[in-house]
């Protein structure tokens, strides 16, 4: 005997704001008709923290593991116990993600996968079948964003910070070519950015003694956690996007967009038992004979025929002004 | 039996049909009017066997042909429906592109292009030896470190990713079928292989192309249907709205851009963007937008190359857009100009080929500048192209288009290439300084000179100020050597003609003669010169005119080869064009012409069509030369062109006409020439047996036999009708493999024998030597009996026209009798007429039996009866001959056939007067 259960979202992106009621249907496919004791639907929302043993102390990775925040759990009956006839049967749900009668202030962070911190919601059902028989149940993963009543409001206009990358500028060892030679790249770019909109910016290479080689912009996200006492940070790469390859020429403006990828970021977060922060970093690389000995390197190691500029970048929700995003 | 008498004066006076006078010539142009009627009636009648001409009338079925814009791409479907002629554009230029730059077989590819080289297929090396290099020198390792695959496998694996995309996409597997994508697209950051990028481009885009189509279907058909195959919206129309599109379908296309906007690599990026770029439709109004955004993007890409071909992928994805905004390729315009600009100033460096490598870097790049030049001026307005000038940074304002700063050449080339008509005629001084100040190594200066050139003869009454563009010109190529002089004053020759400027035409042309004077032309140096010479021919009407041009002869003195004899058959066809020709010197010129024409096709396989072209102009040039009244020249001139021009067939039969003719209007001046006519009709049979074929050597000895006799020199006739009996007896067994050409014959017989009507009779060899003669090659021959059955019947009536006693015609010379004078009254000449006809009724007979057809039988039988009937006084053994064949006639025949019939009837009316006579006579 198959039986199958089905959790189907109304939304095909599965996003759902705090405010709204996380609606769908409950698919059950069966060859013959099921008694139940109740059909009950659980949704929970947690961060789940992690310290891996590379940046922390071999002490702290034994305990690599920190408690989750829990931010939602709700169980509700959806049928009371009966019975499902055989076919398919569609059951319908809807239910509040932020409770009304509650205190407001619980909080819900958005969806974000991370290293060391990941923030998911999962929405389970269960049909109950008694002793003799295993329950029945599925799980999906929905995803939140801040409410429309969280967002900044009027829209953001980005803000631009200028920077200029010089061999002075440099806080690491350089090729003494670079050095004395010298090379000049200057620009501007969004430190506060809207998650719907791409990081964008631009960037001019004024002068360099060597031939560029390729300028990436190397998107950072920078978790940390409490422990015990200490905070443990831990920067890993989100995304590459390299905007020059090859010599390009010089005084020539070029745009800087990143188009941010989903789940992978989420508006900045400053919490007490942790933080999410972003930064993004410019760098250039140089032609060199050298590099050509170290071809697997990890990109954020300062090498010699590298430069380098990190700056911060805060992620916010904001109401988005493109024409074509979603109105609810 | 006995012969018919008949009076031929009489006859053709009661059969000849009232002639009534005709107002329109049946051969004159006919009115406009009648013109459109014919054309309708073809309309109507196209299944009808009727003629029409196919130049004429318009041909319906072509014009309507589909335009297959398809044949490249053959999963192109959806939004590219709606450009065809972009398409079809596209296609084209996709195949120039790949013939521009042909591709040597091996290619090496860079370890970096890993999708293309799988195991097995490149020519690894084995893994020791590279683990040694390795660690010999890592450095060396890294550099040689490509992998070399023939270009054959380098696309036939390009096609299997195509399918392989194709397939996975299908099967719903679309991330897999993108990340093949990326894959492809990678590849065009390879640079290494310059030749083969072209080609490479063109391949990558196809794919980028095909996916770019599955991706617009998919949001599509989101966008119009719902999960459950309900119908939501529909966007066929083309002016759809993005605010018309579902959200659910918006967010999948949004997750396109995203997965796109994730590849790390710039270039695959942008590729990706572009290929899914008609996208943007479904989320914002404004798409063009992006594009600027792209075109920025691009110029992070180094690699010339790789950018120049990136700016033409998106000009390409530009021209689907509905909104005509230029601006963004003008960036690319820009931005490529600043690249020439970086290559040009790049130092010369130790490398001895840098200058040629700059060379084809340059020229690879060229088709980019082409094309997004053609975009951006494509069916330009007048005040549009003068804003793009502006924009350009080459015009101030609209009043002042070329005042600003300077053009790179190659930019500046394919500028002037595509600019509105009117603006290049009315700045064509602004131009030529322009071009004279953008003397950069990007393109040949020259070139540009001679474009402009060129533009401007395309409207040569529209130019503003002739005088001072032909003087900057002149003044230009002064400075130049031959092949650069001869480009450019090509191209304003038809400005120089057209204005009449004589003295700027013999500046030129005694350049010309400056530059060229001991020097062996060069190949493009003679194409050139004999461009020039051709459109100098063209101009003037009058051949002499251009003879007595200034240079113009001692020019083409140094011209040889093909070139030389492309300009003398343009000289020939010129002189012959406008009738006779007359002037001696002229003559003398175009005869070594023709001399010079002929040594050419010599030396190359006479069979070609070419040179038959030569023979035709030659020949025609010699028919054409008239010397008048000096009759003797003009026959030492045909002389000499026997002796020099003698290889030409066609010539020599020309030759025999034009002497024969040349005897005839000396007979008709009236004067004695006989000496003259002998000594032509001496130079025709000596020229006949110079040329092949029996039967046309056949005909040229009649009709100079015919020539003979009107001068009186029968013996001559008679001499030349033997050699023409030769020629027949030869022929057979000369000319047996090929088909027999039985008509020719038939008529050139049918020819000999009513020119024996007026041959007077050699009793010597007996009077009817040559019937005897010919009716002896019948029978030895194998010949079809329908030709032999004819000839029979020529002969038959031959020999009923010589028994009258008044022939019906006699040769036009007082000395000559005719055979009714010479034998009148001679019973034993018509008796020996009559054993000859018997003779060949006897034959006659049995040749009709042999013939295989039963309907020619059938017509056969009934010509020889009408012949017999009217050559004869019907008597009972003639009705027996006539009814026999009567007989056979009805046996093959219909019984209704009116040609049986009318010659039952005409039977019966011929034998019921002889009948009366006969029964008179008893």
């Amino acid at each position: 005997m198959s039986t199958k259960i089905d959790l189907s979202l109304s939304r095909p992106n599965r996003i759902y704001r705090p405010s709204e009621p996380l609606e769908g249907k409950i698919l059950v496919k069966s060859a013959s008709s099921i008694s139940h004791y109740g059909i009950r639907m659980a949704i929970n929302g947690s961060v789940n923290l992690q310290v891996r043993g590379g940046s922390a102390g071999v002490i702290e990775s034994f305990y690599g593991v920190v408690k989750p925040i829990t931010i939602l759990s709700r169980t509700l009956e959806i049928r009371p116990s009966g019975k499902i006839v055989s076919g398919t049967t569609e059951i319908p749900f809807s239910i509040t993600l932020r409770n009304p009668k509650e205190d407001n202030s619980e909080r819900f962070y958005e969806t974000f996968h991370g290293t060391n911190i990941s923030i998911q919601y999962l929405a389970t059902v269960d049909i109950m079948r008694g002793y003799l028989h295993k329950s029945l149940s599925a799980t999906v993963e929905f995803i939140v964003e801040s409410d429309k009543a969280d967002l900044l409001n009027p829209p953001i206009s980005p803000e631009m910070v200028i920077f200029y990358i010089t061999q002075d500028t440099q806080r690491h060892p350089i090729l003494p070519e670079l050095k004395s030679g010298g090379f000049r790249i200057t620009g501007r770019i969004s430190t506060q950015c809207s998650m719907l909109e791409p990081l964008s910016g631009e960037l001019t290479v004024e002068a360099s003694v060597l031939p560029i080689c390729s300028i990436d912009i190397h998107l950072l996200r920078v978790e940390s956690v409490l422990l015990g006492e200490k905070i443990i940070t831990e920067t890993s790469l989100i995304q590459t996007t390299q905007i020059a390859d090859g010599d390009v020429c010089r005084n020539m403006t070029l745009p800087i967009y990143v188009v941010l990828p989903r789940l992978l970021t989420c508006p900045t977060v400053l919490a007490g038992p942790f933080s999410i922060e972003f930064k993004v970093a410019i760098v250039i690389f140089f032609q060199s004979e050298l590099s050509r000995l170290h071809p697997k390197s990890d990109p954020l190691t300062p090498r010699l025929w590298m430069a380098m500029e990190t700056l911060p970048l805060e992620l916010v929700r904001a109401r988005p002004y493109a024409s074509w995003t979603v109105e609810s | 039996m006995e012969f018919r008498p008949r009076n031929y004066v009489a006859e053709e006076q009661s059969h000849s049909l009232p002639r009534s006078r005709a107002d329109i010539h049946p051969f004159s142009s006919s009115s406009p009017q009648s013109i459109l009627r014919q054309v309708d009636d073809n309309e109507e009648n196209r299944n009808n066997e009727e003629f029409f001409d196919p130049l004429r009338a318009p041909d319906s079925k072509a014009s309507v042909e589909p335009v297959d814009g398809h044949d490249f791409e053959s999963s192109s479907n959806g939004n590219d429906d709606s450009f065809p002629v972009q398409t079809k554009e596209w296609t084209s230029f996709k195949r120039f592109l790949m013939q521009r730059f042909p591709v040597s077989k091996m290619i090496s590819v860079s370890s970096m292009s890993n999708t293309i080289v799988r195991s097995g297929k490149a020519h690894e090396k084995s893994s020791s030896s590279t683990h040694l290099e390795e660690l010999d020198d890592p450095q060396k390792f890294s550099e040689t470190d490509t992998k070399v695959i023939t270009q054959q496998e380098y696309v036939s694996r390009l096609h299997e990713l195509k399918d392989e995309i194709n397939r996975a996409w299908h099967s719903e597997d679309r991330v897999k079928s993108l990340k093949l994508s990326i894959k492809v697209a990678r590849l065009l950051m390879d640079t290494s292989v310059s030749n083969f990028y072209p080609t490479l481009f063109v391949l990558v885009t196809d794919v980028l192309n095909m996916l770019g189509d599955m991706v617009w279907e998919r949001i599509r058909q989101k966008a119009e249907f719902a999960d459950d195959g309900a119908r939501l919206c529909s966007l066929r129309a083309e002016n759809f709205r993005a605010s018309d599109v579902p959200i659910d379908a918006k967010e999948t296309c949004y997750n396109w851009f995203c997965k796109v906007g994730s590849i790390r690599e710039l270039l695959p990026r942008i590729y990706l963007e572009l290929a899914i770029f008609p996208c943007w439709r479904f989320l914002i109004e404004q798409p063009a937008e992006s594009l600027q955004r792209l075109v920025m993007m691009t110029r992070g890409i180094g690699d010339p190359l790789a950018s120049a071909y990136c700016r033409l992928y998106i000009a390409h994805h530009a021209q689907k857009l509905p909104s005509h905004d230029t601006g963004y390729l003008i960036t690319c315009l820009n931005d490529i100009t600043l690249i020439f600009t970086r290559i040009s100033s790049t130092k010369e460096s130790a490398h001895g080929c840098f200058a040629d490598s700059k060379r084809s870097l340059i020229s690879l790049m060229e088709p980019s500048v082409e094309f997004i030049m053609k975009c951006i001026l494509n069916d330009a307005s007048q005040r549009r192209a003068g804003k793009v000038l502006v924009e350009l940074g080459l015009g101030r304002s609209q009043e002042e288009l070329f005042g600003g700063s300077l053009c790179v050449s190659i930019v500046l080339h394919h500028l002037l290439k595509e600019l509105p008509i009117d603006i290049v005629s009315f700045h064509a001084v602004d131009i030529l300084h322009l071009i004279k100040c953008s003397n950069d190594n990007s393109y040949d200066q020259c070139l540009n000179y001679r474009l402009v050139g060129l533009r401007l003869s395309e409207q040569i009454s529209q130019i503003g100020s002739v005088e001072a563009v032909v003087n900057e010109v002149i003044q230009v190529v002064s400075e130049y050597g031959l092949d650069e002089y001869l480009k450019v004053v090509d191209a304003y020759l038809d400005i120089v003609l057209q204005n009449q400027m004589d003295g700027h035409l013999k500046t030129i042309l005694e350049g010309i003669s400056k530059l060229a004077s001991d020097k062996v032309l060069a190949e493009d140096e003679l194409a050139s010169l004999q461009s020039i010479l051709v459109k100098l021919l063209s101009h003037f009407k009058d051949l002499e005119h251009v003879f007595s041009l200034n240079h113009f002869l001692q020019i083409l003195d140094m011209m040889h080869g093909n070139s030389r004899g492309i300009v003398n058959m343009h000289i020939l066809d010129m002189a012959t064009r406008n009738g006779y020709v007359h002037d001696p010197t002229t003559i003398q010129l175009l005869f070594e012409i023709s001399q010079a024409l002929n040594s050419d096709t010599d030396l190359v396989n006479m069979k070609n069509d070419d040179n038959q072209q030569q023979a035709r102009l030659i020949s025609r040039f010699v028919r054409m030369v008239d010397h008048g009244v000096e009759y003797e020249r003009h026959l030492a001139f045909l002389m000499e062109c026997r002796g020099a021009l003698g290889s030409i067939i066609e010539l020599k039969e020309i030759l025999v006409h034009s002497s024969n003719c040349l005897a005839t209007k000396a007979l008709k001046d009236g004067k004695k020439h006989t000496a003259f006519v002998k000594t032509c009709i001496a130079f025709s049979e000596i020229t006949i047996p110079s040329i092949p074929g029996h039967i046309k050597q056949l005909n040229l000895y009649l009709g100079t036999a015919e020539v003979a006799l009107l001068g009186g020199l029968v013996s001559h006739s008679d001499g030349l009708i033997d050699s023409a009996i030769n020629c027949l007896q030869s022929s057979d067994w000369m000319e047996g493999s090929r088909t027999l050409d039985s008509d020719g014959m038939l008529s050139s017989i049918r020819k000999l024998c009513s020119l024996l009507v007026m041959v007077p009779g050699n009793p010597e060899v007996g009077i009817l030597h040559i019937p005897k003669s010919i009716l002896l090659i019948i029978h030895s021959r194998s010949w079809s009996p329908r030709l032999k059955a004819r000839i029979l019947f020529a002969i038959i009536s031959l020999s009923a026209t010589l028994s009258q006693e008044r022939l019906p015609y006699h040769a036009d010379h007082p000395e000559i009798m005719g055979n009714d004078l010479l034998f009148f009254g001679d019973s034993s000449y018509v008796r020996e007429l009559l054993s000859l006809t018997e003779s060949v009724l006897q034959n006659l007979v049995d040749v009709i039996e042999q013939e295989p057809s039963r309907a020619a039988r059938g017509s056969l039988s009934l010509e020889a009866c009408n012949c017999i009937a009217s050559s004869f006084k019907i008597n009972e053994h003639v009705l027996s001959v006539c009814s026999k064949l009567i007989e056979t006639a009805k046996l093959c025949l219909n019984a209704k056939d009116k040609y049986l019939t009318s010659t039952i009837s005409f039977l019966y009316k011929n034998l019921s007067a002889a009948t009366v006579s006969s029964s008179i006579a008893i």
